[in-house]
């Protein structure tokens, strides 16, 4: 993890790993705000106007003894005039005063240059506000850039919030709808009980397909941030050995703390959680999750020693979208999930054959 | 096996307290969090099926409070949110499983015989001994193979006993896990059982110690 896209005004840039170690301890450890305190800026920029004024001031004072001196020259008095030290002495100043005068446009024109790089570091998800101090005549602008970020990012988390209220206000019923037709198929209305669990399992996809997607169209808008995927695969492998304790699967991690991808927890969660549960539920005995760094993004691969699937059936796997009604028992929407994911992030997912023997999934996000 | 169903969603507590009483289990239900958490607190159950969205208080706030009390006992978490991450959190939360809504009613309670099944350190799911096997799965005993025909109670108290090996269970413990809350309870009524139990079993498979209580004797 390279400070490359630092700013060069940034005097915090050796502290700012992306992750602290402990972070995967906290569920909010995508908060990048952690590492990236604004302590380190330069402080309080004063006034924009009064640099640029100081600085024509000080070009102006150098300029009058280096003209005062040309004038001379002009006009062959410059001997008469001045000793050769004194000259000196004046050109001296001239250029002293024109120096300094450069110097006050150069510090005034700073922060912008750090505004820009701010923009960026905004833009890959290094940071999620605009931050430190700037010129009095700058900062309402960043203030208010600040507050509709805020904005956004609030009307955005809402309309995430009611379509997951709703989708989760859909599945009780759902699951009571379920349980009656089980009934009626216990009292021997079998046809009945198809139907209705068939359309049951119909809502339910469509229900998780919309949310997801609900879910991703609203991650552009949600500041973006950056998580470890260690900690995500490591909260998963917790979750997946209670899940599959009747199972004696061995998980082997191989996953470096410093890779980090660029995105929300929980979508991050979402793919590799689906990923790993499809491994599990294929492997005879062993899953293995890796990730390596190739060029700008990180790999995580994931096997398992199970069946396989035949080359001809992985594209079909991956388009099982919500139009599959007719979906072989447990086949779930899960790798359609991660490809819609992964899609949004701008990254891939592919199936391969594994070296374990089974399917390798690979996830490629940028980091 | 004593299991308390906590969820607010009457219809759907409703189809579980019935599931769950076929399938041989002493239910109680809680229909909001702060009911549950007195139940948790006050009763010994053998596992706990748990909404996660109750009013008052949450599942999840619920789940934690008893895993920090040391309460140990199996928690099904049965949620409408499915998303990987709050399932994670289910699970750090001290959940032991976690199986999202709509579902199988035949998988809960398959999941719920393996939990109560290993929190007793079980590895087989057919609780054998000697001559005699319970199978949770059919709710069936079999002695030497033929079938053996024992009412809910009965039912009951050789699934705990069974259960637990060949440790010790006493009076009192037996009738915290035989009945639901609502259920007028007499700790004369578990000796009657276990008479009942000798009759229709022979008198070898289950020992009294006077002080210790009950336990099955023999090759579990």
């Amino acid at each position: 993890m390279s400070a490359a896209s630092h700013g060069p005004h940034d005097s915090d840039a050796p502290n700012s790993s992306h992750e602290s170690p402990d972070s995967h301890n906290s569920p909010d450890s995508h908060d990048p705000r952690g590492s990236h305190s604004s302590r380190g800026s330069r402080g309080s920029h004063g006034s924009f106007r009064a640099r640029i004024l100081l600085g024509t001031a000080l070009w102006s004072l150098g300029l009058t003894p280096i003209l005062h001196i040309l004038f001379l020259i002009v006009h062959h008095q410059l001997h008469r005039e001045l000793s050769p030290s004194n000259v000196k002495t004046l050109l001296g100043f001239g250029v002293a005063f024109i120096l300094a005068g450069i110097w006050q446009f150069r510090v005034a024109l700073v922060p912008f240059g750090r505004l820009r790089a701010q923009l960026a570091r905004l833009q890959d998800g290094s940071i999620e506000r605009i931050e430190g101090k700037y010129p009095t005549e700058v900062q309402p602008l960043v203030n208010d850039l600040n507050s509709l970020l805020e904005h956004r990012e609030r009307i955005a988390r809402r309309a995430l919030a009611k379509a997951g209220d709703l989708a989760h206000g859909l599945k009780t019923p759902l699951a009571v709808l379920a349980q009656e037709a089980e009934q009626l198929e216990a009292t021997g209305q079998s046809e009945s009980a198809a139907t209705i669990s068939a359309q049951v399992e119909r809502m339910r996809r469509q229900v998780d397909y919309q949310l997801t997607q609900a879910r991703a169209s609203s991650a552009g808008n949600v500041a973006a941030a950056r998580c470890g995927v260690l900690a995500s695969v490591e909260g998963l492998v917790r979750t997946l050995e209670k899940l599959y304790a009747a199972r004696a699967l061995k998980i082997e991690v191989d996953v470096a703390a410093a890779h980090v991808v660029r995105g929300q927890r929980e979508d991050l969660d979402e793919m590799l959680g689906n990923l790993l549960d499809n491994a599990c539920k294929w492997a005879k005995s062993r899953v293995a999750v890796r990730s390596e760094a190739e060029g700008g993004m990180v790999v995580v691969t994931v096997d398992d020693d199970g069946p396989g699937l035949a080359a001809a059936m992985r594209e079909q796997v991956m388009r099982r979208g919500v139009r599959a009604d007719e979906a072989a028992p447990g086949s779930g929407l899960g790798l359609a999930i991660v490809g819609e994911l992964a899609q949004l992030y701008e990254g891939t997912i592919g199936l391969e054959d594994s070296p374990l023997g089974g399917l390798r999934a690979r996830l490629r996000l940028p980091g | 096996m004593r299991v308390l169903v906590a969820e607010d969603e009457t219809l759907l507590a409703k189809q579980l307290i019935a599931a769950l009483g076929r399938a041989g289990y002493a239910v109680d239900h809680a229909a909001d969090g702060e009911r549950a958490d007195l139940l948790g607190h006050d009763e010994r159950y053998d596992a706990v099926v748990l909404d996660l969205g109750l009013p008052k208080v949450d599942g999840l706030t619920l789940l934690r409070r008893w895993r920090e009390a040391g309460q140990s006992m199996p928690v099904l978490v049965l949620t409408a949110r499915g998303s990987w991450h709050e399932k994670v959190q289910g699970i750090d939360g001290g959940a032991d499983d976690y199986m999202s809504k709509p579902f199988r009613m035949e998988e809960l309670l398959a999941r719920l015989r393996a939990l109560i099944r290993r929190a007793n350190g079980q590895s087989s799911p057919e609780l054998r001994c000697g001559a005699l096997v319970l199978d949770p799965r059919s709710g069936k005993v079999t002695l030497e193979g033929a079938e053996v025909k024992l009412t809910s109670h009965e039912f009951r108290v050789l699934s705990y006993l069974m259960h637990r090996g060949g440790q010790f269970v006493s009076q009192a413990e037996l009738t915290e896990h035989i009945y639901s809350q609502d259920f007028a309870r007499d700790s004369n009524t578990v000796e009657v059982f276990v008479a009942r139990l000798r009759r229709k079993l022979g008198a070898g498979f289950i020992e009294t110690v006077r002080s210790l209580g009950y336990r099955m004797k023999g090759d579990t």
